[in-house]
């Protein structure tokens, strides 16, 4: 089986409420099945979503402390991927060889972001302070980002990545943060952050407006 | 005693036993050989519940069927603390109860045609599924705005929860994916938390700790 590649760049993989520390999840980015975990530390991780040993999907694992433990036979994993631990073997130092493949995966801006274990920028920087706000699921994907803000009624005003920018929102006059992640077949899924300063009604307007966003970027065969 | 006419492998009758254990009751479970020996359909079954479903509870020698109706059945006759079926908010849990229901014909139907075979229309159960989800997923998400964990603005969960929770933890065996639904997630994971929580087969995780105690 190939190794399964991103495209270059950094995808933004989620809110970062979406995971919380000492939980696991999965996220699709195109067609690459991945888990998302943060140890008690709270560092972000993203790992290809199957255990070296069976396959099994590394999202069901435990977290205990910095390490992952895969569900099925308790492998388990240090906060890099190595293999620190097999429960049948007690007394077995696991073999370095034994790892998790890790993608790049970092916070900024309320969103979780994610690249190829090769990527060579940095993770995008971000100015302010942000807070998750809302992930909603679509079925179709947006060819742009400035087809998305449209759709939404915003204004792009910045790019930070093909796929995330800061746009303006007409009618609650503040500009947040937008993003979508292509899941292919899955669809795609839009997240939005607010600044730290919006109010309480801004969040709920720009959450209403990301749910307004199935109606625009529906499945061509949906009735 | 009660008797539980149950099924190691339906969500409704995992409501029950969770609210039989959460109530602290004692029960006797009856098991039932709903896949693939169709014994629901049986004519021992259809006598204690004519609509040939699971799950069903006998007391006293008078028969409950239809999961929801047993969890209200449950929570009005034993919950002392009033807490699983508030009496100042019953219409609200009804609606999350009939939500419920709706669950059981889309989530339930695409698992039951991708696990056990039955002949349905699986494009359309999940469809309907995922409409199901992306309603649950934005109360959530504004329950969660509010400071609230569950699905009424009470500080614990209800039968409302209880009914819920089931068919949406196992939607992947239905082939609905549930990572697109964040804030189902968290409550997803709220609810396993949940003292005495067990789950069931297909349900994630297991039962060990999610995290070091």
């Amino acid at each position: 089986m190939k190794p399964s590649e991103l495209e270059a760049g950094w995808f933004p993989a989620g809110l970062q409420n979406y995971v919380l520390p000492k939980t696991a999840g999965r996220v699709v980015i195109a067609d690459n099945d991945i888990a998302l975990w943060r140890g008690e530390d709270g560092q972000i991780r993203a790992w290809e979503n199957r255990c070296p040993h069976r396959g099994m999907r590394l999202s069901y694992g435990i977290v205990r402390g910095n390490t992952l433990t895969c569900l099925y036979h308790g492998w388990s994993y240090d906060g890099a991927g190595a293999c620190a631990g097999i429960p049948a073997h007690p007394e077995l130092t696991p073999p370095k060889t034994i790892r998790a493949k890790a993608y790049r995966a970092a916070d900024a801006g309320g969103f979780i972001w994610v690249a190829n274990p090769g990527e060579t920028t940095a993770p995008p920087s971000i100015d302010g302070d942000w807070v998750p706000n809302r992930s909603v699921h679509i079925d179709a994907t947006p060819v742009s980002l400035n087809e998305l803000a449209e759709g939404m009624g915003a204004g792009l005003v910045s790019k930070i990545t093909d796929h995330a920018g800061i746009v303006r929102v007409h009618g609650v006059e503040e500009e947040i943060l937008l993003a979508f992640l292509d899941m292919k077949k899955h669809g795609a899924m839009i997240h939005t952050s607010v600044p730290a300063s919006a109010s309480e009604d801004v969040a709920i307007a720009v959450s209403k407006l990301t749910s307004r966003l199935r109606q625009v970027f529906k499945a061509s065969s949906a009735a | 005693m009660i008797q539980l006419h149950d099924y190691p492998l339906s969500g409704n009758c995992f409501k029950v036993r969770f609210l039989l254990e959460q109530l602290d009751l004692e029960y006797q479970s009856i098991l039932v050989d709903f896949y693939p020996g169709y014994e629901h359909k049986s004519p021992r079954f259809l006598d204690i519940n004519p609509l040939g479903q699971l799950p069903a509870i006998v007391e006293g020698g008078e028969a409950v069927r239809d999961a929801q109706a047993i969890l209200v059945y449950l929570a009005t006759a034993y919950d002392k603390s009033g807490k699983w079926f508030p009496r100042d908010r019953q219409g609200e849990v009804y609606q999350w109860l009939a939500f419920a229901d709706q669950l059981t014909g889309s989530i339930s139907a695409a698992r039951l045609h991708d696990a056990m075979f039955y002949r349905l229309d699986v494009g359309k159960a999940r469809s309907d599924g995922i409409r199901l989800l992306r309603i649950i997923d934005e109360h959530l998400w504004f329950a969660e705005k509010d400071g609230h964990e569950w699905l009424l603005p009470l500080p614990h969960p209800t039968i409302g929860d209880v009914a819920c929770f089931p068919y949406i933890a196992l939607a992947e065996e239905g082939g609905i994916d549930l990572a697109p639904f964040s804030s189902v997630s968290r409550w997803m994971e709220r609810f396993m938390r949940l003292k005495g929580f067990k789950p069931m087969p297909g349900m994630m995780p297991l039962p060990m700790p999610k995290e070091t105690p």
